[in-house]
């Protein structure tokens, strides 16, 4: 078995690089290794995912000098990675797209003794199903998947995946995510299962719930279901809970809810690409992301539910007790973190969702 | 060549004809609606866009503040200009091939030029892709200074862009009288001279449009550029489609504004300095 | 059209350049993804593995294409296609044709005018159309002014059909322009002076003389057209797919590459066999080079 892969190209500077990283590691002075990488570090991000000043800020501490460059999903940094790292130093994956990035051997370990931040961590989060013991990964924000409505056009609070589902009440009027992961797995949990069920029977029972609900959903929106919402296009749509948030602070009409069968929780991750040109600063970078003031700075930004315990604890209340950033627990317990499910049950639930979308 | 109509009320004179403008009118109506709003609304107060709010000129402040956002237009605007010029001039080499000769195996080698047409831009993304990683010509580039690291991307933009060039100029040059080249030729005139001074003219039409094409193509590109990009290498287009996943910001139409009035005088620049040394081009 | 061999210095000058440059860029590189198409993904451990490849295992992703959900989703995509580069030419050619016969000092205007659009990205502009149709949008609006509508308009084929025609309307009227403008008029003066009606004229006259122009324009529509994606995702109602959407998919979401690659491969044998019949019927019409 052969892959595509970026081979080891032994030029003179990552010759002398190697040298000099080698050198250091035995000295194991710290300082040193520092000093053996240049000040710069490529990042590799969602746009408008980070706090106003946090890069700036790591460059005045550190000297470092930052580059943000810009992705728009998952799907896109896998896929871009897969061919070749081209030199970025820290990536933003999902928890699935990291699990699947661990088992394809894509990320590299973290220097844990570099990361004494990482006490700031909520207990929660401090490990994880799909990193045991955050081998490979900080963990950055998390939220959910659930329904964004109008509160003026419905009848009543649209508390079950029902609504959209299985129910010719809102006929036209509904907007669903375009992904195989969101579209099955809410019909999976409408049904009872498991969201990442893999098992043939229930798969085929959600396949025909969606078929025969089809008619009545507008359109499958990659991600614009929130302008669609705000754009009185449609009444309900399944969204990411930021999103909705974000349309929230300009219509007060608007709202969001996770529904009672439960849902999808999420959880952004920052790793280390294996073939990272600094991973020496990438590991100071990730200190400096959880540091408390930081974490807090990031989080008002990007509005979304920080990771961060110390830095949850420096924001003011009504981020602390928002419900829509921070759902309340008896609906968390119902969600579950979405896993990778391995290339196989992947392509058949792709194929499932063609089937859906053609039929 | 053609022979050209006094301007008048002639039956040719299809310029001045009503159905034809309201035609025109109604057309450019559509083409354009969408436009004007965006223009609009990147004077607009209003946050998301809606609604009209007031008038402002804070969201072209905030564009120009903006490091990032004038770094992603600067490289587009570079890569298109750049890519824009090599397309145009490998295109009318392989339009004047195509045109010109009689080879074997023609037909299969048109349809490997049309090919870059074909081909669904994320299945050329993946293949530069692997292909840039593993000649180690994305390593090479990506360590080079600006606007040096944009290599990659140049390459895959004239290599998607120029066949396009092709079929335009070609399609041009088919109407070609080729007498005209003979008398050139039997009046003296060598292969290189009846080539600038016959050939080229005649082209000139196409090599605008092919060239016009070209540049929409390029400065519009996201996949492939996505996907033949490394660090410090953000574009327009790549910047837009990370920011709009999470709504439109006047902010970007602000500066697809600013793009389109700077294409607008560079283009009318252009053409004027190109202008006075010919009155008649043919 | 000459032999080769008459003037080999400059059929090498010519040809060279934009061969080596296809071959190092394109073709070597789509070299990967040929291979890919006759892969699988490689099984390691039971696993079906993430990155690694068993080569030319054989056609498994051709028969997996040639399955009736990815044929109906094809023919889809055909249609639609079909029916967006009609309309294109439909809306094209009065444009081209107007420019042409516009004063001398208007056309460069005018053609950067039917360009200008289409500097401005793609998304964006297909978000502004988004804004302008929608149910509550601009044009629903005005409608409502004079006591009409409002209609839905947006996310249903014809919305499709209508995005991919604003989309690739450039790339139909610059050829056509290109090649109206080297029309030589005196045959439509001679045609309407020998008592043919305008429209007789348009016909048998002016079509079939700028027909390399409508070719080279369908080609450059229609095959774009089959592989997009982004129109049919933001404009589309529940049921828009097409094969562009199918295979990027395969790239991004299901991480299928070879099967992605074989998709992509049969829309380019398909505009292979396309090209290669029109050659043929141009050497059988001998001197009229289309």
């Amino acid at each position: 078995m052969t892959t595509f892969r970026p081979r080891f190209r032994p030029n003179r500077r990552s010759v002398l690089q190697g040298a000099g990283a080698l050198f250091a590691g035995l000295t194991l002075l710290p300082r040193f290794s520092l000093a053996a990488e240049e000040k710069k570090l490529n990042f590799y991000n969602w746009d408008t995912y980070i706090g106003e000043n946090t890069l700036a800020e790591f460059t005045d501490a550190t000297g470092i000098e930052v580059k943000m460059d810009l992705y728009a999903d998952n799907d896109e940094l896998f896929a871009k990675l897969k061919g070749g790292n081209p030199g970025y130093d820290v990536i933003v994956p999902t928890n699935d797209y990291l699990e699947r990035m661990i088992k394809a051997d894509m990320v590299i370990p973290l220097d844990h003794s570099r990361i004494p931040n990482m006490s700031n961590i909520d207990t929660l989060f401090q490990d994880a199903q799909f990193d045991p013991g955050r081998k490979y990964s900080i963990p950055y924000m998390w939220g959910t998947v659930g329904i964004g409505f109008r509160k003026s056009a419905v009848s009543a609070t649209p508390d079950s995946w029902k609504v959209l589902l299985d129910s010719d009440e809102y006929a036209g009027a509904i907007s669903m995510l375009g992904d195989q992961q969101n579209v099955l797995g809410a019909g999976l949990k409408y049904l009872g299962y498991s969201l990442n069920s893999t098992n043939a029977d229930e798969l085929r029972k959600v396949e025909d719930l969606l078929i025969a609900q089809k008619k009545n959903i507008k359109v499958f929106a990659p991600d614009n279901g929130q302008d669609l919402l705000a754009s009185g296009e449609v009444k309900l749509c399944q969204e990411w809970n930021g999103d909705i948030k974000q349309v929230m602070a300009e219509d007060e009409d608007l709202d969001f809810i996770v529904p009672k069968e439960g849902s999808l929780v999420w959880q952004d991750t920052l790793a280390v690409p294996k073939g990272a040109p600094h991973p020496e600063n990438a590991m100071a970078f990730l200190n400096f992301i959880l540091d408390a003031k930081e974490g807090a700075g990031i989080a008002s930004t990007i509005q979304y539910a920080t990771t961060n315990k110390a830095a949850k604890e420096l924001m003011p209340a009504e981020y602390q007790n928002n419900p829509v950033i921070f759902p309340p627990a008896d609906v968390l317990i119902k969600c579950e973190p979405n896993l990778y499910l391995g290339e196989e049950a992947i392509k058949q639930r792709d194929e499932i969702l063609t089937r859906i979308r053609a039929s | 060549m053609a022979a050209r109509l006094k301007p008048g009320q002639g039956p040719l004179d299809y310029g001045s004809r009503l159905w034809l403008r309201l035609l025109f009118a109604a057309i450019f109506f559509v083409l354009y609606a969408p436009i004007i709003t965006l223009v609009a609304f990147s004077f607009n107060t209003d946050k998301r866009g809606v609604v009209w709010r007031g008038f402002t000129l804070d969201n072209y402040a905030r564009a120009w503040n903006n490091a990032s956002l004038i770094e992603a237009l600067t490289n587009s605007l570079v890569i298109a200009v750049i890519a824009t010029v090599f397309a145009t001039v490998l295109g009318a080499l392989t339009a004047l091939l195509m045109w010109r000769f009689r080879f074997p195996l023609k037909g299969a080698y048109e349809g490997f030029m049309a090919l870059p047409i074909v081909i669904p831009e994320i299945c050329m993304g993946v293949a530069l892709l692997l292909f840039f990683v593993n000649s180690g010509m994305m390593e090479f580039f990506v360590h080079m200074p600006w606007p040096l690291n944009l290599g990659n991307i140049i390459f895959a933009h004239v290599t998607f862009c120029f066949p396009f060039v092709a079929v335009v100029v070609r399609s041009r040059l088919v109407g070609f009288n080729r007498q005209l080249e003979e008398a050139s030729k039997d009046l003296g005139a060598s292969e290189w001279q009846t080539f600038w001074s016959i050939i080229v003219p005649f082209m000139k039409p196409g090599l605008i449009a092919g060239a016009l094409l070209a540049f929409t193509l390029s400065l519009d590109d996201f996949v492939i550029t996505f996907f033949t990009s490394g660090p410090e290498t953000v574009t327009f287009p790549v910047k837009v489609y990370s920011l709009v996943r999470r709504g439109v910001s006047p902010e970007i139409n602000a500066a697809s504004t600013v793009l389109i009035v700077i294409t607008v005088v560079a283009t009318v620049l252009a053409m004027k300095l190109q202008a006075p040394p010919r009155a008649d081009k043919g | 059209m000459e032999n080769w061999k008459q003037n080999p210095r400059v059929f090498w000058t010519l040809g060279i350049p934009p061969s080596v440059w296809l071959l190092a860029f394109f073709i070597i590189p789509l070299g990967f993804l040929f291979v890919m198409s006759f892969s699988d993904k490689a099984i390691v451990d039971g696993q079906v593995s993430i990155t690694g490849y068993d080569y030319l295992t054989g056609f498994t992703n051709y028969i997996r294409a040639f399955d009736p959900l990815y044929l109906g989703i094809m023919w889809k995509s055909v249609w639609i296609s079909a029916l967006a580069t009609a309309l294109c030419l439909l809306t094209a050619y009065p444009i081209a044709f107007g420019i042409c016969f516009a004063k001398d000092k208007w056309k460069p205007l005018l053609l950067l005018l039917v360009v200008l659009p289409f500097w401005i990205n793609l998304l964006i502009r297909t978000y502004a159309l988004i804004a302008v149709f929608r149910t509550q949008g601009y044009l629903n609006k005005i409608l409502g002014w004079v006591g009409l509508g409002p209609y839905e308009m947006l996310y249903n084929n014809f919305a499709v059909v209508f995005g991919l025609v604003y989309v690739y309307m450039p790339f139909m009227v610059l050829p056509l322009y290109a090649t109206i403008e080297r029309l030589d008029k005196s045959y439509l003066e001679a045609s309407l002076d020998l008592g043919g009606s305008q429209f007789q004229t348009f016909m048998r006259v002016t079509v079939p003389l700028t027909m390399p122009g409508i070719v080279s324009g369908v080609i450059l529509v229609f095959i774009p057209c089959l592989g997009s994606f982004l129109t049919p995702d933001l404009l589309g109602g529940a049921n828009a797919l097409m094969i562009g959407n199918v295979i990027e998919r395969q790239f991004k979401a299901a991480n299928d590459w070879p099967f992605g690659a074989a998709l992509s491969f049969l829309l380019m044998y398909a505009t292979f066999g396309a090209l290669a019949l029109r050659y043929l019927f141009s050497l059988r019409s001998k001197g009229v080079d289309v």
